[in-house]
């Protein structure tokens, strides 16, 4: 009977799910049964309605069984719990931290890389990068390009502004974007209220163009309910941008803010002179990505068919994931992090295995008692995996506790793209991933000590925790950890290094002291040429009069702030230079506001401002190209037919975060207000104490003027440098906490033995040998180990610096000696530990000892 | 291991009626072995021919019982092999213990009183 053998055979394998216990107990009875059952059934009917019922059966019993058995092993295990809370503690503790790290980050990682967007289908949007122009000459341009696409079923452009706002309460500085009409059906949201806009309402035009049918708006859901607190009747009210009226047609869907926080969307005025289209497209269905790249690529070539190599190095044109994109530079530097929280939970793995492994060896009595009664191996691991099933899942409840305290932290660092997405614990995801990592870590660390309890003799007691395997996991263990613990540290000093370097960068002007208040004029009454310049004397009067202030000056473009720049390739003396350079309109006093260093000549004095005196200002780095920069003063510069006198040199001021690289000049500004103009402002003292007086001062001069970005210098560059910041406390503290386990597992160990060895140690005392060098002993048998580990942790930590590298600005690999110091150091903080642990051996009584032999 | 032991004893002092109400394959196991020692396919037959094949335990729920019933004190395995010629050295056989009688007694007394429960309320069947 072939089919009843398969049978057999086939139960005979189910039956190995039922839990170890069970199994020991009843398989052949099962089996016996399943036999006799098998013999009375005749025909293939019988057999189908046999095995409909075994499998039922099956089906009931095997939880019924597990669930006995668990509950059995969970008694036990609270029982030895309670006679020693304090190792268990430390292990959930440890446990407990690595997880909650793991979660927090992955949270990160979650609503950065994983979650899905607020668009339909958001897996088919791409984004064609900044360097990417569609033809944009005018709107039928674009939309015929767009309708021809062989790899797009559709795209749209828009483009990001900060404007003014007005018409509904008092002025605001708002993000605003203005787009093709397709814009909200390529990404396939659809307003809750009103309506997107219509075919044909993005006209031609230039900037925010002439008021017409592209003067409609879609404003945001947060902004509808904190102007018009939801009131329906918004819709055909009129806002003004920029001075400009525009009618509200429509309230985006909550969490709705793409791109940039955005929270007003007008159709686009197309121009061919705007460059700052940015594209949003979706693939045509069937198009998969290298297809759709491919073909982007040709059409890039197409469309600038005569790019050099050096222009497609320095505008490369890339086709990519949307959902990428908006992750940005968080995206690299989230894994990153996450593989440091991984490590730091893989060292706390390590370290409870190690725990529970000398608790085995710990137990042994025990486990020599219940194998004699007749437990295997299989009931016996079977044991020891729900002791760390119940320690990963109690470990896995504190952690979700340090996941929120986590998450909360690193929510403040979102990148702003995503900002609607509020972190959320709650997340299915984050919550899976926080079991997943639990039960992993148990299987991880359940796995070491099954196997230890598979090698516990079935008489004699004491023996196995002095056999040399075991000392060889554990020493193993230990290694492990300090190849792990190496790496972090190499990391965190590569990290905080490249932080230190960024705060201390020497960015041309001194930022203690130095209050910041940007304003915007558009769409004021100050918006004429003539009367910005008086507005801005007025304001830089009266800020001037306050007390505790040294000087006040003004600028189109701030170092830190500005996002775009003017400028272009001048002539010096005839010759033409080497590359680009900005020019920055600033008012008198900019200098010594800024605390930047005239090297030769001076400042812009009041009467060149008022009389747009053709004067200039340029940076040393500049000068320096048409010989020494001390002759530049007084040299001519020249861009078309524009012609400047250089009135001084300055020290470079860091603007486009590439150090002393760029080339800068400075003239007169005499219609301010026009770009990013901020007032500055240095002060005697904390500049944060000051900000509010200068902001009401400048307020002061007219309420209808946007006033914003009232912070200190510093405050930018906190702001600026919030992301690196984070990395770096991040990395600090996992490797605090790994430097903390290596120590606790060395001491745990060492202690452990030293507590085993008594007797030993008695006779060895007895027979003359001093307890310090007993206690040297066990240091020496200690540090083996490190030394073990420091060798695959340097190898590991050069090859994750080269990634380092490539992921944290500004981090380099840390050199021979640095390696050295870390590898000395984790010895150093080891051989307290254990040097710690063998006290005991100098309060040993010999004596004592030998009696109770 | 010593709390092991305590733990059984403790389980023999709890009284019959603690365990009612009993689940049915484990009263209809105590039923057949009220009439002497079997094993358990024997058991399953009888309790499947008792219940008009209403009453079918499987391997996993019959052992996954007599399991339970022996922790409880309530059966205990026995040495006897009735036939040896008949039989498999691997089956095993089962007798009632004492306390299991008890249980079984206690269980029956508290059906019986359902049972009179329900004549006075509702009348008796004559031919049920």
């Amino acid at each position: 009977m072939p089919d009843k053998t398969f049978s057999l055979r086939l139960y005979r394998w189910l039956v190995k799910l039922y839990p170890a216990g069970f199994r020991e107990d009843y398989a052949q009875l099962l089996e016996r049964q399943f036999r006799d059952e098998l013999d009375e059934s005749s025909g293939a009917v019988s057999l189908g309605i046999l095995w409909i019922r075994l499998l039922r059966d099956l089906a009931i019993s095997v939880p019924l069984q597990f669930s006995r058995e668990v509950a059995q092993d969970a008694k036990h295990t609270f029982r030895l719990w309670a006679r020693r809370p304090w190792q268990i503690g430390f292990a959930t503790l440890a446990l407990a931290i690595g997880i909650g790290a793991n979660t927090g980050v992955f949270s990160v990682v979650n609503a950065l890389l994983l979650r899905s967007l607020p668009f339909r289908d958001p897996e088919r949007l791409a984004y064609l990068s900044l360097d990417f122009q569609p033809p944009h000459d005018s709107a039928r341009q674009f939309h015929d390009w767009r309708r021809e696409s062989a790899y797009l079923a559709d795209a749209a452009v828009f483009e990001q502004f900060d404007v003014n706002l007005g018409g509904a309460g008092e002025w605001r500085r708002v993000h605003a974007i203005q787009a093709s009409w397709n814009f909200f059906s390529v990404l396939g949201t659809q307003p809750v209220l009103g309506r997107a806009f219509a075919p044909g309402e993005d006209v031609d035009g230039t900037g925010w163009g002439p008021p017409g049918r592209n003067a409609v708006a879609v404003i945001g859901y947060g902004f509808w309910q904190d102007l018009f607190g939801g009131d329906p009747k918004a819709l055909g009210a009129t806002l003004r941008l920029d001075g400009n009226p525009l009618t509200i047609i429509g309230v985006a869907p909550p969490g709705f803010d793409y791109p940039g926080k955005a929270v007003i969307w007008k159709p686009a005025a197309f121009s061919g002179g705007n460059n700052g289209w940015e594209t949003v497209a979706r693939l045509k269905p069937g198009i998969s990505w290298s297809q759709a790249r491919a073909a982007f690529t040709t059409e890039v070539n197409r469309l600038w068919p005569n790019r050099t190599q050096l222009q497609k190095l320095q505008y490369p044109s890339a086709l990519t994931e949307l959902r990428n994109e908006l992750a940005g530079p968080a995206r690299r530097g989230s894994l990153a992090l996450m593989a440091c929280a991984g490590l730091a939970l893989l060292i706390a793995c390590t370290n409870v295995a190690n725990l529970l492994m000398a608790r085995t060896a710990d137990r042994a009595a025990e486990f020599s008692i219940r194998s004699a009664l007749g437990a295997s191996r299989a009931r016996l691991s079977q044991q020891l995996l729900t002791e760390c099933m119940l320690l990963s899942l109690a470990a896995c409840t504190v952690g979700v506790l340090v996941a929120l305290w986590t998450t909360s932290i690193a929510a403040k660092l979102q990148p702003a793209a995503l900002a609607s997405q509020a972190y959320s614990l709650l997340d299915g995801r984050v919550l899976g991933f926080a079991i997943a990592a639990s039960v992993l870590s148990g299987l991880l660390f359940g796995v070491l000590p099954s196997l230890a309890a598979g090698r516990v003799p079935t008489v004699g007691s004491h023996a196995s925790s002095n056999t040399r395997s075991s000392r060889l996991t554990s020493d193993t263990l230990v290694a492990a950890q300090v190849m792990l613990t190496i790496m972090l540290l190499t990391a965190s000093i590569s990290v905080g290094r490249a932080f230190a370097h960024l705060m201390h960068i020497d960015r041309g002007f001194d930022r203690s002291g130095l209050a910041t208040v940007n304003v915007s004029l558009e769409g004021t009454t100050h918006q004429t040429d003539a009367s910005r310049l008086s507005y801005f004397e007025e304001a830089l009067a009266r800020v001037r009069r306050l007390p505790g202030i040294q000087t006040a000056s003004a600028t189109e473009f701030l170092p830190l702030y500005a996002d775009a720049f003017i400028g272009g390739r001048f002539r010096v003396n005839g010759r033409l230079a080497a590359k680009a350079s900005m020019v920055n309109p600033v008012l008198p006093d900019y200098f010594r506001a800024m605390g930047g260093h005239i090297l030769w000549g001076r400042e812009l004095t009041d009467a060149e401002v008022r009389n747009n005196a053709r004067v200039a200002i340029i940076n040393e780095r500049f000068a320096s190209e048409f010989g020494a920069p001390a002759n530049a003063v007084g040299s001519e510069f020249v861009n078309d037919d524009e012609h400047w006198k250089i009135i001084g040199v300055v020290t470079t001021m860091d603007y486009m975060t590439e150090g002393a690289d760029s080339y800068e000049a400075f003239v007169p500004d005499r219609s301010p207000g026009s770009f990013f103009s901020t007032f500055v402002v240095r002060v005697n003292g904390r500049a944060e104490d000051r900000l509010a007086m200068i902001r009401d001062t400048i307020q002061s001069v007219d309420r209808d003027v946007p006033v914003f970005g009232v912070k200190s210098m510093e405050q930018r560059l906190a702001d600026l440098l919030a992301r690196p910041d984070f990395y770096r406390t991040a990395v600090l503290c996992f490797t605090a906490f790994a430097l903390l386990l290596v120590v606790m597992g060395v001491y745990g160990i060492v202690s452990y033995t030293v507590a085993r060895r008594t007797r030993e140690m008695g006779i060895r005392l007895a027979l003359g040998t001093t307890p310090e060098r007993l206690r040297a002993r066990h240091l020496w048998q200690g540090l083996v180990p490190i030394a073990g580990g420091a060798i695959p942790g340097i190898a590991g930590a050069v090859l994750s610096s080269r990634l380092l590298e490539s992921i944290v600005e500004g981090a380099e690999s840390v050199n021979a000696a640095t390696y050295a110091a870390c590898v000395l150091f984790i010895a150093f903080v080891a051989a307290l530990g254990i040097w710690l642990a063998t006290r005991p051996i100098a309060r040993l009584e010999i004596l004592e000892i030998l009696r109770t032999e | 291991m010593y709390r092991f032991v305590l733990d059984m004893t403790t389980r023999h002092q709890s009284a019959a009626e603690d365990l009612a109400p009993l689940p049915p394959v484990i009263f209809h196991i105590l039923l057949s072995l009220g009439m002497g020692e079997r094993h358990g396919y024997a058991l399953k037959r009888e309790i499947s021919l008792r219940t008009g094949g209403k009453l079918k335990p499987g391997p996993g729920a019959l052992y996954g019982s007599i399991g339970k019933m022996l922790e409880l004190g309530l059966i205990e395995e026995s040495d006897a092999r009735p036939d040896p010629h008949l039989d498999d050295e691997r089956r095993r056989y089962y007798r009632i213990t004492p306390y299991g009688r008890k249980v079984a007694q206690a269980e029956a007394a508290r059906m019986r009183e359902l049972v009179q429960l329900a004549a006075a309320r509702f009348g008796v069947l004559k031919h049920a």
